[in-house]
């Protein structure tokens, strides 16, 4: 599977892949801490972006791979001056995102549901959420979040 | 994830530690809901002061316990959630359907009004 990858160099590119194993979520999160915290985000937005980033993984690994520990989930980071981009890459048979995003989970019919939250939580938090999604062959989460103080101008 | 339990007068207090991320997790926090149900306890209180993080997944186990809790006479009340955990129940409005309360002292003492919550 080729996809388009974000427009950052290598030189500020990071690449990380893991196996389909819901325990090494924990290794995701805090190498999103370690680039948060270098890239000097705030405590509120590295939590989001540590929260979204975990949900990509999520349906990567439960609803892309069915736990395939042969199928590795793939990371890339582009650390931006001021914007943090994040993909997810996952080889699964894709989904319908229009069919997925129709229930509310907040709403009085999805708020009791078990399932649902995972792409709500992601849009809820950063920036930027798009899906590429390429049925029967895998799908890629990207998703943006820039700093607080970028957003302000740096005060100017 | 671990589980920890223990009975505080008449509320099971269940303490989780780690991640609560789907997986294991999911059956193990309903088997542990279903026996303190079965033991005939109806007051039940989530310590989530050592989990770090939840994901979507997570929070579906805690609806799933909060619904289970429910259709059995039950209520589930949560305490002591971090600040990245709250930012999760706030989007998702989780804050709506669970009591949180931030002391333990006064998440036990909420039960005393819950005539649901009785043990048999």
């Amino acid at each position: 599977m080729t996809l388009p990858q974000c427009d950052f160099p290598a030189d500020r590119s990071i690449v990380f892949q893991m196996p389909s194993r819901l325990e090494l979520l924990v290794v995701v999160d805090q190498l999103v801490q370690a680039i948060c915290h270098d890239m000097d985000f705030d405590r509120d937005d590295t939590d989001a972006i540590a929260n979204s980033v975990i949900e990509a993984a999520t349906n990567a690994v439960q609803h892309a791979h069915g736990h395939d520990v042969m199928r590795p989930v793939v990371f890339r980071f582009c650390l931006g001056d001021d914007e943090l981009q994040i993909e997810v890459t996952d080889t699964g048979p894709g989904f319908d995102l229009e069919e997925v995003s129709a229930l509310d989970p907040t709403g009085p019919e999805g708020i009791l549901k078990s399932r649902g939250r995972g792409i709500f939580i992601m849009k809820a938090m950063m920036d930027r959420v798009d899906f590429d999604i390429q049925m029967g062959k895998g799908t890629r989460v990207c998703m943006a979040k820039s700093r607080r103080s970028a957003e302000a101008g740096d005060g100017s | 994830m671990k589980i920890k339990q223990e009975a505080i007068g008449d509320v099971y207090v269940v303490r989780l530690s780690g991640q609560l991320m789907g997986g294991p997790d999911a059956d193990s926090v309903r088997e542990t809901i279903l026996s303190i149900l079965n033991q005939g306890y109806k007051k039940i209180l989530i310590d989530l002061k050592d989990v770090s993080w939840v994901n979507s997944t997570g929070l579906g186990i805690l609806m799933s316990a909060h619904i289970t809790a429910t259709q059995n006479g039950g209520i589930v009340k949560l305490m002591r959630i971090s600040r990245r955990i709250d930012s999760i129940f706030m989007v998702t409005r989780l804050n709506t359907v669970f009591q949180v309360f931030d002391k333990e002292e006064d998440a036990i003492a909420s039960f005393e009004g819950d005539v649901t919550g009785q043990k048999n």
